[in-house]
């Protein structure tokens, strides 16, 4: 009865492991998160009459909202920068965070149906839902060009291009690990407790204030801006502000902070994604 | 030889029941708290003293001790109630669940249908959803590309392809989702009750399309259903779960035959010493009656060849009475079937007796009681035991390639004469 190992291709045992798929197979279920991406697409504009528009209009229509609220009656500084383009980067790059966030949090939870019926690596579903979040943000940033372009051809602003640049493409990856971060953590506590939807809702909502999201962190009072800096997505808003519209308040070691938390921390919550992903089944 | 393709080896499930996925944050935390900080048992689930050492009152083995070897190319059909395991069998095999305890090992993909339509998406094309689902399932975008026109022609939904599946029928729906999955590739394919989904057309269309798979094209499968019939001709070995445990394995005709057996509620006969204590009332009381199969074949089942023979046996008290005997034969449903008269016999004090016998080939498939009734000068009623007997007749059909319910409340053989003259018909024009 005993047979050498090596005869089998696969083996399924009690064990659960801290590494999940190999990339081979991720490879292998490429398409699987193409196709995803694609219905993430379809889904969301199927049966509306505006289809894809509807990525650019809940942006335009909170920033009329931040303009008119925080920019005319709370009157918050933005130094240098037009209001508008100020709290447009705010908004898409918050937006993007949020929905990526927001929207893997719940993966287990929302894909019970899929994941007890057929196997298939159980990342590909918050893999695609970054992926599609990343074409909406794209999208937007290319409205956002536009309103630079308006504001340089008509307004007489000057933006003068620097290497921080550079320091878009970070920027936007490290938003995007620290969101799968934490979306892979809370989709493992999602699963089993059905309060934590509710915290995250909340504690989403609460983030974006101690976020430079509609304030400039140089406006933020000195005895309180530790508290910002803290958070790890600050120094990302800042940086991202200054490599596109070169104003923001963040120095090389604020970055790297924030980079390698977004690393670490994704990094730790794969694993547990991993780990408790075969055990959910059981539970959710 | 053929070689192995999955090995299982001693595998177990247990599900406990309560003490995780409680549902709020508060009990897990406080169970956790009185398990490891105070070093408690947990307040809310005990164990139970009477359950057996190891087993909490609150778990449940929902496998225990499976083991068994798939060959390469062989189709294991796995059978049992509801509850017994088979589908959790399946789920650890897809890699769905994980095992408590145990190992399956294999070689080469899987593919698992464990429900038709996994993956569908209501608002979505069929376009959308083959591609889709194929990829769910495990194709690549090649495979579902070279396999689209196979699959749309198989379902049949030509020209509804482009159109969402919300608006299709249940029915065309359920061909689309089970046609993406007919032409998957894998090298074992894992099959849970689809075939009870779908009209009888389609099942037909299925099962071919599953004997196909399996022969022609040389893939394992593992089947679980509850058609009998299908398991039987479809796998060439079959598994008994019952609690979790595995019954028995082998031949899949000798596997069925035994599960059937055990299904069968039946009451074949009833038998009274006394007078004072049998049914009946002060003219009449039943001694005896029995339901004898004249079963030829070796595993006792009664199936619809056995002819069957009522036998009964009665204490009568009327005086120099004209009494006949009915044997009323019930379905299940309460339909009656026929009523079957006797000839009046006049008859002492005494024991009378009698028996009748049903043919072979006359009643179909299903489970049916029947009820004496006596009656004093042809119509006067005397006395009925109802529901004295009760008994199931199981499906037989030797080599005929048609898996429904066969129609009819009887199945009687009737000579029938087909014949075919070779004369030329012409259609006119």
């Amino acid at each position: 009865m005993s047979v050498p190992k090596d005869k089998w291709d696969w083996e399924i045992t009690s064990q659960t492991s801290y590494w999940g798929a190999g990339l081979r197979e991720l490879w292998s279920f490429r398409h699987l998160l193409e196709g995803l991406v694609k219905r993430n697409f379809l889904l969301r504009y199927q049966q509306t009459i505006l289809g894809p528009f509807w990525i650019l209009f809940p942006p335009l229509l909170t920033l009329v909202t931040y303009v008119l609220v925080f920019g005319k009656l709370v009157g918050i500084s933005t130094g240098t920068l037009p209001p508008v383009l100020f709290y447009f980067a705010g908004i898409i790059l918050w937006s993007f965070f949020n929905d990526c966030f927001t929207g893997t949090a719940t993966t287990f939870r929302d894909n019970v149906h899929l994941f007890s019926k057929v196997y298939f690596p159980r990342i590909i579903i918050p893999l695609s839902v970054i992926h599609t979040q990343l074409y909406n943000f794209l999208i937007q940033f290319l409205l956002m060009l536009l309103l630079v372009a308006y504001y340089w051809f008509f307004q007489g602003l000057r933006l003068s291009l620097s290497i921080t640049i550079l320091w878009f493409p970070v920027v936007l990856l490290a938003t995007a690990l620290l969101a799968l971060g934490m979306g892979l953590f809370f989709s493992v506590l999602t699963a089993k407790y059905r309060d934590m939807s509710y915290v995250i809702n909340l504690g989403v909502r609460l983030l974006m204030y101690v976020t430079p999201v509609i304030y400039p962190l140089s406006a933020v009072p000195e005895k309180v801006r530790w508290l910002v800096q803290l958070n790890p997505l600050s120094p990302l808003f800042e940086a991202f502000r200054l490599s596109l519209l070169g104003e923001g308040t963040v120095s090389a070691w604020q970055l790297a902070y924030s980079i390698l938390f977004s690393a670490v921390f994704f990094g730790a919550s794969l694993l547990l994604f991993n780990k408790q992903g075969d055990k959910l089944i059981d539970v959710v | 030889m053929a070689d192995k393709i999955i090995q299982v080896e001693n595998i177990s499930k247990l599900y406990r029941l309560g003490t995780i996925g409680t549902g709020s944050f508060r009990q897990d935390l406080q169970w956790w708290w009185n398990l490891y900080v105070r070093g408690r048992k947990d307040p809310f689930f005990h164990l139970d003293k009477t359950a057996p050492p190891g087993i909490a009152a609150d778990q449940i083995w929902a496998l225990r001790d499976v083991s068994f070897d798939v060959k390469q190319g062989e189709s294991m059909g796995i059978v049992g109630s509801n509850g017994s395991g088979k589908s959790t069998l399946l789920k650890i095999i897809s890699r769905i669940v994980k095992p408590t305890t145990g190992a399956v090992r294999g070689r080469g993909k899987v593919s698992s249908l464990l429900e038709v339509g996994t993956g569908f998406n209501k608002e979505l094309t069929g376009r959308e959803n083959i591609y889709i689902s194929g990829y769910i399932l495990g194709m690549n975008k090649a495979e579902v590309a070279a396999k689209f026109d196979e699959i749309v022609a198989f379902s049949g939904i030509e020209e509804f392809v482009d159109t969402p599946v919300k608006r299709y029928s249940s029915g065309m729906y359920v061909r689309l989702a089970f046609a993406v999955a007919a032409h998957l590739e894998p090298d074992i394919l894992i099959v849970d009750e689809v075939l009870a989904v779908g009209d009888a057309d389609f099942q037909k269309k299925c099962l071919g399309k599953m004997r196909e798979v399996s022969q022609a094209e040389g893939r394992t499968i593992l089947f679980v259903s509850h058609n009998m019939q299908a398991v039987n001709t479809l796998c060439d070995r079959a598994i008994w779960l019952n609690k979790g445990q595995m019954l028995e394995m082998g031949p899949s005709s000798a596997v069925v035959n035994k599960y059937i057996a055990s299904l069968q509620k039946l009451q074949l006969g009833q038998k009274w010493e006394t007078p004072q204590e049998a049914p009946g009332n002060k003219f009449i009381r039943f001694k005896q009656v029995e339901l004898i199969p004249h079963v030829e074949h070796s595993d006792g089942i009664i199936d619809v060849r056995t002819p069957l023979t009522v036998k009964f046996q009665f204490w009568n008290m009327l005086e120099e009475m004209s009494l006949n005997v009915g044997i009323v034969l019930y379905s299940y449903t309460g339909d009656c079937i026929f009523d079957l008269l006797s000839p009046a016999l006049h008859c002492h004090t005494g024991m009378v007796e009698g028996e009748c016998t049903i043919p072979g080939n006359f009643l179909n498939d299903g489970s049916y009681y029947i009820t004496l009734t006596i009656a004093k000068e042809a119509s006067i009623p005397v006395y009925n035991l109802d529901e004295c007997l009760s008994f199931d007749v199981e499906d037989y059909r030797a080599d005929i390639c048609y898996f429904e319910k066969w129609w009819g409340a009887v199945r009687p053989k009737f000579p029938f004469r087909l014949e075919n003259h070779q004369e030329v018909c012409q259609l006119s024009r």
